[in-house]
């Protein structure tokens, strides 16, 4: 087990001294042993972190985690500073503020305008994390996102920042992260506007819907054009219009009639008719091409294809 | 020359004593004596018919062999063998001038033109990527505007109504735009049409067509490609770009051109039709593979079609110019596609990437490929025996330009009011995924964010079509519109292909296949249920596109590696492999590949890998033409120039003799002369009596004849005064002293393995006291075919 697991810790923290990657090492391994699993999985990252710090106390006599008592061998100052320790319980308070607010706006989609600054808090401390450098010259970058193969700060923040990514909200953030931008708010109003006017006229015959919507409807299908042709969207907006597109085409059945059928066959068949046009008339009036055949000159004993049969024959 | 060739009487000495009586019988004597009276105004209405190409001033000698009860005109037909056609000359002539130049050359001189050898090979591969790249920028902000502006007339019209009128606006923008294309072949060059492929395969065969490798070819031939794509025909730009490619190589390596007249005087040693010939064997390599980014398909492209000159190092340098070529274009176009160093774009078709750690095939898949070879063999058998009619009936009837342009603009509204009416009344809606960013969705009656998804095959370029029939997911178009799309297109292609504008076969073919191949793979996951994990309809698209381009074209090694190497894939070699198999093995047993049919059908006289078997019993005798008009070693200049401008001559070469003077013994041969080395003698004026007297005289050196190649003026442009007439030319030195020569008795398949092998244009056929019997030239070998009742033979015609 030993043999296996060193060398990848060492690969990963290859700026570490060995002593050390031989103690993860060994950490992780006794951790096996003991059977008490160091699980950090997302969901309850925020209790562990608000246990963290007891982690690294000397352990009160007799303490039941093998954890603790493994790693209470270790001189605390080598491993993580107060600062650090701090910064990681701010980590994650931040990072539990944002996953619960990310939770309920999942559908519909409302994770742009609802928690984009519970992300700025958390990017904010993220970068006090990996950039900045505290009191006392600390940095916590080594020593909270990289020193084992596991990177769980490091992990966790990276999906989050792919989600944000993803959703293309920093499109709809105005740039110092004050609120959304005008551009997205006039889009909210217009699909409020929709919204109350398919509210007004849900009751009764879909065809006046259609016609007395169709104006807020058009101007909100014009603004969300130029918002994606600007490339100016993010999850939000899309995902709204694309509800509201849904509701107009397939359960008020706005979509365009195909009421055309007979002009468009009648001016098919026309065309189509050309082509036999054109073949039949220069079938009958075109002259025909021939070919002068032309007798090569030949020994006297061959004359024709005869000939050939008849020596086959 | 073509006006020679083309005044061609079929009289023969031999048959000038014995016929005159066969001729009679048709003829009331009055007739009869009036034409042997006054031969020069031979008006006799059976004259009128068969020689109305002759010109009547000119002296006939004899024509009275006409009446032998065959027809004199006969409709066009596979069957024949066009006089316009020549030969090339690749065999070298080693005359004197030859040894004498060689001699003079020096190590150091071979060592340049070998660089310069790889020079060209290099300018050639860049030239043709960049060509590539021109039309590929061309056609697509070209189509970009067209199917931006009916686009928007489409939506506008969708809601206001008056959709018949978007209708007809594509209609009359396709076909204005198919017009310009149309009218600069028709009018201007008409050997730029169809994709060009059989007609360099014609080439790398040694038969000369007339005008194929000329720039003004070159220049009709891009635009035209460009026309016929922006206006929306069933074709693709990949085959032009092989004839692209073998013109600029033709052009590069004789360092001018002429119709630009201008010589650089560069690469002057490689002006002869062998040098020529290796280049635009190396040219055809660069094009196919900028075509499709596959450069060793491309090698292997000019191996089997020109295969019978090969060499190791010319293999290594054809490589070098392919391999130059596909990244050119790459380079190019990624400065164009605005992220340069992104080597992503290697063809002009782009398969897009199959994953090699993603969809593979497994073993039990394997014969369900093979079964799709087969569909695709007798689909391609289908497709090419429905263009072999309509080529006849086009070859037939619709061979005025104007009519030609008229078709051509025709079709190309049919395709368009073909593919409205499809995406109309198409129900397939489907969402618009991220990365078809770049195509033109069309909404029409899909529900507000979906998109019809028959626009998304019709409605776009077919390079992009074939791409996202290979790579969308699956579920994005419903097995209806891949059937209905599979049908249209089908005759779609076939109706344009062979139409006068320029245009290839390849991605119509592919693009079918893919259409019938995708729907194979659905149609898989739908009968197995749970559908199975290995049914991706990408991956049956791309077998099915296999099979069907298979299907048409049979080509086999290098069509197998142009796939694989188009999809970047090198797992798929076995399956891809085993498809063009079945489908070529299914569609030989109907009907030969289409660009055979289309050789055939042009009446080139092409030779094969092999005489065609149970030949054995003809002999050198009966396959040579005879009787031979031969030239004195020592030779009157009247007789050269009465016989050159001779119509009855339509050889090219005439066999050279010598009698030992004072002696009865016969004439003996002693060498061959090509009538293009006899006109630059003329023109120079190279007479024994002018040598005599101008002891200064300038030798007549190699130089002169390389510099009136290509284009050697005709006779009749040769002036010659009626002194110079009685003047004797000497031939010892120009002409080549050891022609090949084979006895009477030698069989066909030996004359012919000797004439492909070697690559010869003349063969000359000697008794056992080396005199001349006859000449075999290629139209003696090409005129065996195997037909329907065993050997056949085609007959010679003036086209």
């Amino acid at each position: 087990m030993r043999s296996r697991e060193i060398p990848r810790c060492h690969m990963i923290t290859s700026r570490h001294n060995q002593e050390i990657v031989v103690c993860l090492g060994l950490t992780y391994f006794y951790s096996r042993v003991s059977g008490n699993t160091v699980d950090l999985g997302a969901s309850d990252l925020a209790d562990k972190a608000r246990q963290f710090p007891a982690v690294f106390e000397p352990a009160p006599g007799g303490s039941s985690s093998s954890l603790s008592l493994l790693l209470s061998s270790f001189p605390g100052d080598l491993e993580i500073s107060e600062y650090c320790r701090d910064l990681l319980l701010i980590f994650g308070q931040r990072y539990e503020a944002y996953v619960k607010c990310l939770v309920p706006a999942a559908r519909p989609v409302k994770v742009c305008e609802n928690c984009f600054s519970s992300y700025v808090n958390l990017n904010e401390t993220y970068n006090n994390i990996s950039d900045q450098v505290g009191p006392g010259n600390v940095s916590c970058r080594d020593s909270l996102l990289r020193s084992d193969r596991l990177m769980v700060v490091f992990v966790l923040f990276n999906n989050l920042k792919d989600l944000w990514e993803k959703s293309g909200c920093s499109h709809c953030i105005t740039k110092g992260f004050q609120g959304l931008t005008n551009d997205t708010l006039a889009f909210m109003t217009t699909l409020n506007q929709t919204q109350t006017c398919f509210d007004t006229y849900q009751q009764g015959n879909h065809t006046e819907l259609c016609q007395k919507c169709k104006n807020t409807y058009k101007d909100l299908n014009e603004l969300y054009r130029t918002l994606e042709k600007d490339l100016n969207m993010c999850i939000d907006v899309e995902d709204a219009m694309n509800i509201t597109r849904r509701i107009w085409s397939k359960t008020f059945n706005c979509s365009l009639p195909r009421e055309e059928t007979v002009p468009v066959i009648a001016v098919s068949s026309f065309m189509l008719f050309l082509p036999i046009i054109f073949y039949l008339s220069s079938f009958l009036h075109s002259e025909q091409k021939k070919r002068k055949l032309i007798h090569p000159k030949r020994a006297k004993s061959y004359n024709s294809l005869m000939n050939i049969q008849d020596k086959q024959n | 020359m073509a006006n020679i060739t083309k005044k061609v009487s079929w009289s023969s000495r031999a048959d000038e004593t014995g016929i005159l009586g066969e001729g009679t019988p048709l003829l009331n004597g009055s007739e009869q004596l009036t034409h042997s009276r006054q031969p020069s105004e031979g008006r006799s209405v059976f004259q009128i018919g068969r020689l109305s190409t002759v010109d009547l001033e000119e002296e006939i000698t004899s024509d009275e062999d006409s009446q032998r009860g065959r027809p004199n005109e006969i409709p066009h037909n596979e069957k024949l063998l066009s006089l316009k056609f020549e030969s090339l000359d690749y065999d070298n002539i080693e005359n004197q001038l030859f040894l004498e130049e060689e001699r003079r050359m020096s190590h150091m001189n071979f060592r340049c033109l070998e660089i310069s050898r790889w020079v060209v090979c290099g300018l050639i591969g860049f030239l043709t990527g960049l060509i590539a790249c021109f039309i590929d920028i061309a056609v697509e902000e070209l189509a970009g505007i067209k199917y931006q502006v009916v686009k928007k007339n489409i939506e506008n019209f969708t809601e206001v109504g008056g959709l018949s009128i978007s209708l007809l606006l594509w209609a009359v923008l396709n076909s204005a735009i198919v017009m310009v294309g149309g009218i600069i072949v028709a009018f201007f060059e008409p050997i730029a049409a169809g994709s060009g492929i059989p007609q360099i395969k014609c080439y790398l065969n040694g038969v000369k067509i007339p005008r194929v490798v000329r720039l003004k070819t070159l220049v009709v031939k891009v635009a035209g490609v460009i026309c016929s794509v922006v206006g929306g025909l069933a074709v693709g730009k990949e085959g032009p770009m092989i004839h692209s490619g073998a013109v600029v190589a033709a052009g590069v390596s004789q360092g001018r051109s002429t119709s630009l007249k201008r010589d650089f005087k560069i690469f002057e040693y490689f002006r002869r039709d062998t040098e020529k010939r290796d280049f635009v064997s190396a040219g055809a390599a660069a094009g196919v593979s900028a075509a499709f980014g596959a450069p060793v398909g491309g090698v292997l492209f000019a191996l089997e079609e020109g295969a019978s000159f090969w060499n190791q190092m010319l293999t290594w340098r054809i490589f070098f110019a392919s391999m130059i070529s596909t990244f050119t274009l790459n380079i190019f176009l990624s400065v164009y596609n605005k992220n340069p160093g992104d080597l992503s774009n290697p063809g002009l078709i782009n398969f897009g990437r199959f994953p090699v750690d993603g969809v593979a095939y497994n073993f039990y898949e394997i014969p369900l490929f093979i079964a799709m070879g087969a569909i695709g063999g007798l689909l391609g058998a289908l497709f090419n025996i429905l263009n072999y009619w309509l080529t006849i009936f086009r070859i037939r009837y619709v061979h005025r330009p104007c009519l030609q342009v008229m078709e051509a603009m025709l079709v190309a509204a049919v395709t368009a009011t073909v593919s409205f009416t499809m995406i109309y009344f198409s129900n397939d809606c489907q969402p618009l995924g991220p990365e078809d960013k770049k195509e033109y969705p069309l909404q029409l009656f899909c529900a507000d964010g979906e998109y019809n998804s028959m626009a998304t095959t019709f409605f776009n370029t077919p390079e992009r079509s074939v791409h996202s029939l290979f790579h969308n997911q699956p579920g994005t178009y419903n097995p209806l519109t891949l059937g209905l799309f599979t049908l249209t297109y089908f005759f779609l292609a076939c109706w344009t292909y062979g139409l006068a504008v320029s245009a290839g076969v390849f991605i119509p073919s592919l693009l079918i296949g893919a259409a019938w191949g995708r729907l194979c793979g659905f149609l898989l996951a739908a009968i197995t249920t749970p559908a199975p994990l290995w049914a991706d309809p990408g991956k049956y698209a791309l077998i099915g596109a296999a099979a069907q381009l298979g299907g048409i074209v049979r080509m086999t090694l290098s069509l197998t590696v142009i796939m694989v190497e188009a999809t970047g894939n090198v797992t798929y070699g076995l399956p891809i492999m085993l498809v063009l198999m079945t489908s070529k093995i299914v569609g030989d047993y109907f009907v030969e590949g289409l660009y055979d049919i289309h050789i055939k059908l042009q009446s080139i006289p092409f030779l094969h890998w092999e005489a065609p078997a149970t030949s054995h019993w003809l002999t050198a005798r009966e396959v040579m033409s005879s009787p031979v008009t031969c030239l004195n070693r020592i030779e009157k200049v009247g007789t050269i120039v009465d016989t050159l401008s001779n119509t009855s001559t339509n050889h090219n070469g005439f066999p050279v003799v010598v009698q030992v003077s004072g002696s009865d013994e016969p004439e003996k041969l002693c060498g061959l002369i090509l009538r293009s080395q006899l006109i630059v003698l003329l023109k120079h004026k190279v007479f024994v009596e002018l040598a005599r007297s101008r002891l200064t005289h300038r030798k007549l050196q190699l130089k002169d004849f390389r510099d009136a190649y290509p284009r050697f003026p005709p006779i009749q442009s040769i002036h010659v005064s009626q002194d110079e007439r009685e003047c004797m030319m000497d031939l010892t030195e120009f002409m080549n002293a050891t022609p090949y020569t084979v006895p009477q008795e030698t069989s066909l398949p030996r004359v012919f393995k000797l004439f492909r092998a070697l690559g010869l244009r003349h063969l000359v056929v000697v008794d056992d006291e080396n005199r001349v019997v006859g000449l075999v030239t290629r139209k003696d070998l090409a005129r065996y075919h195997i037909g329907k009742h065993g050997l056949e033979e085609l007959q010679l015609a003036q086209t």
